[in-house]
């Protein structure tokens, strides 16, 4: 199920920030975008961003835009509020992504329900406008 | 050079733990850290240093800090004062900078304490209302994932799908941690008897969790005394050795939304307990006793994994039944009643357990109990100590 906020507490909603470093992330979402950090030296894919790749410490990235299909890593189904701003239950899940090797996004489903969430389900990136400053990426199922 | 019985622990003390301590944080601290210089059988004024807990990473600042705690007991001077950070995943960390310290003549008897009130205060660890605008949390605020549980549940639903661990083994550490609660007058849970059936009919709070898989919420205070094994032979009691200590974290380690490493485990606690075990010349089999931080059921579990007392994926296993966990099995855990069931002290009162052990005063005491392992929060940067007799 679709997770609904309830608009009576959307003052509450936390808005994004972010370090200077992950401005290409939050500056793609800006634009409906879902970019990865890629490592302009060895190609080893990071998220959330970092300053430099874990890997061979190199500091030069590019920002590639994603597939936007991945399949779910694992998830909860939340029945406890502890929130008004968003009303239970609804599903998280943590989406690892197709092709950005290591690459995992949590984010919420907008068309399943608890039932039918299982582990390695395909799904695809969409964009959910959440608050008149923000869309933000949120996941469907993707139909074979 | 090594940390190993440097240091011991010399005096434990706690204030009640309830619903409502009708006190401020600082107080209870005041009240456990004198308790403890009770036990220990050394003046207020001896106390010269101070390890305490820093910020969780996601709450208000501290709210009983050290230079307050210090002045309310009228300590003339603090010649040490440290802070480990992370919640619950310092608190062994805390009494290993207090050993450093001791054990380096920085200070001579350094006081370790962790004050919470969440059940009565303003700041609960249970819920989002305190938490900041900081980056971390951009990727999971805005989507509803905004609690301790609902984070713990998302690594531990994949760990139960990647292992075949059940609800059933997650229910056997709830109930051997309440059997060992209703030993212990202390506990919040003394008295009231949980059982499988309860258990399992219990409505889902964040799946797979429920009500019974999370910890305690409550006030209280609990303090520990550490000095050198030299000043301990003129106190009052049996000094529990701090024998190994670690720390650990992971290459993507983040504070408490450790979600994107290859493994769903538990990486920092392999760390650690390899760094504990390492400079306490003991392995998993020499432990009689251990007390797991349990903020949820399935981190006892995912901890005998990674402290290496089974292999990856055997951990439910362990747990099912609970013979093997309970008083009188190969590995009686939580002894106090563990965080799920007698109080959630970020972890103090574990250590105050442990020492009990040591010592042979446990309302659930393991006979002949000679090592102890510790272990801090997970998921989070986090800490182990081994206690011992310092044989």
């Amino acid at each position: 199920m679709s997770i609904e906020y309830n608009p009576k507490y959307m003052k509450h909603f936390y808005d994004p920030v972010w370090e200077s470093f992950e401005n290409g992330f939050w500056e793609g979402i800006k634009q409906r975008k879902l970019l990865f950090q890629k490592c302009a030296a060895c190609a080893t894919f990071s998220h959330p961003p970092r300053v430099r790749c874990a890997k061979c410490k190199g500091d030069r990235w590019e920002w590639v835009e994603s597939s936007g299909r991945g399949r779910v890593y694992s998830w909860t189904v939340v029945r406890q509020e502890v929130h008004p701003a968003f009303r239970v239950p609804f599903e998280v899940i943590l989406v690892e992504m197709d092709k950005e090797p290591g690459v995992r996004l949590v984010s919420n489903i907008i068309d399943c329900t608890a039932e039918e969430l299982s582990f390695g389900l395909p799904v695809e990136v969409c964009f959910q406008e959440v608050t008149k400053g923000w869309a933000l990426p949120m996941f469907r199922k993707v139909v074979a | 050079m090594s940390l190993k019985n440097k240091a011991c622990i010399v005096g434990i003390g706690s204030t009640e733990f309830t619903r409502n301590a009708g006190r401020s944080e600082i107080h209870l601290a005041v009240d456990a850290v004198t308790a403890a210089c009770v036990d220990a059988g050394l003046e207020i004024d001896q106390i010269d240093g101070m390890s305490s807990y820093g910020t969780a990473g996601i709450y208000a600042a501290e709210l009983a800090p050290d230079i307050d705690v210090a002045r309310s007991l009228g300590i003339p001077n603090l010649r040490y004062f440290g802070q480990t950070p992370w919640g619950g995943g310092a608190c062994c960390g805390v009494v290993a900078q207090a050993a450093m310290a001791v054990s380096s003549g920085v200070a001579n008897y350094v006081a370790c304490y962790r004050s919470l009130k969440p059940a009565s205060g303003t700041v609960r660890y249970g819920r989002p209302t305190a938490i900041p605008a900081e980056y971390r949390y951009s990727y999971y605020m805005p989507y509803g994932f905004a609690s301790p549980t609902m984070w713990v549940a998302m690594l531990a639903k994949r760990w139960m799908h990647e292992t075949g661990a059940t609800r059933e083994q997650l229910g056997h550490v709830a109930l051997v941690c309440r059997e060992n609660a209703l030993r212990n007058p202390r506990a919040m849970f003394y008295g009231r008897p949980l059982t499988m059936e309860e258990y399992l009919h219990s409505p889902m709070s964040s799946e797979p969790f429920t009500l019974h898989d999370t910890c305690l919420e409550n006030d209280g205070a609990v303090a520990l005394i550490v000095t050198t094994p030299e000043r301990a032979r003129d106190l009052k009691q049996k000094p529990a050795f701090v024998t190994g200590v670690g720390f650990g974290t992971s290459r993507d380690s983040h504070s408490m939304t450790s979600f994107y490493r290859e493994s769903i485990g538990l990486p920092e606690c392999t760390e650690a307990a390899r760094e504990v075990f390492g400079m306490a010349q003991l392995g998993p089999k020499d432990i009689d006793v251990a007390q797991f931080y349990d903020a949820f059921t399935a981190t006892v579990p995912m901890q005998l994994e990674t402290y290496g007392f089974c292999k990856y994926g055997e951990g439910g296993a362990f747990c099912d039944g609970g013979d093997r966990i309970r008083l009188g099995g190969e590995l009686p855990i939580n002894t106090s009643g563990g965080m799920l069931a007698e109080a959630y002290i970020h972890g103090m009162n574990m250590i105050a357990e442990g020492v009990r052990q040591v010592r042979g005063t446990s309302t659930s005491q393991v006979k002949g109990a000679e090592n102890v392992l510790v272990t801090g929060g997970l998921g989070v940067p986090t800490s182990a100590l081994v206690l011992t007799s310092g044989h």
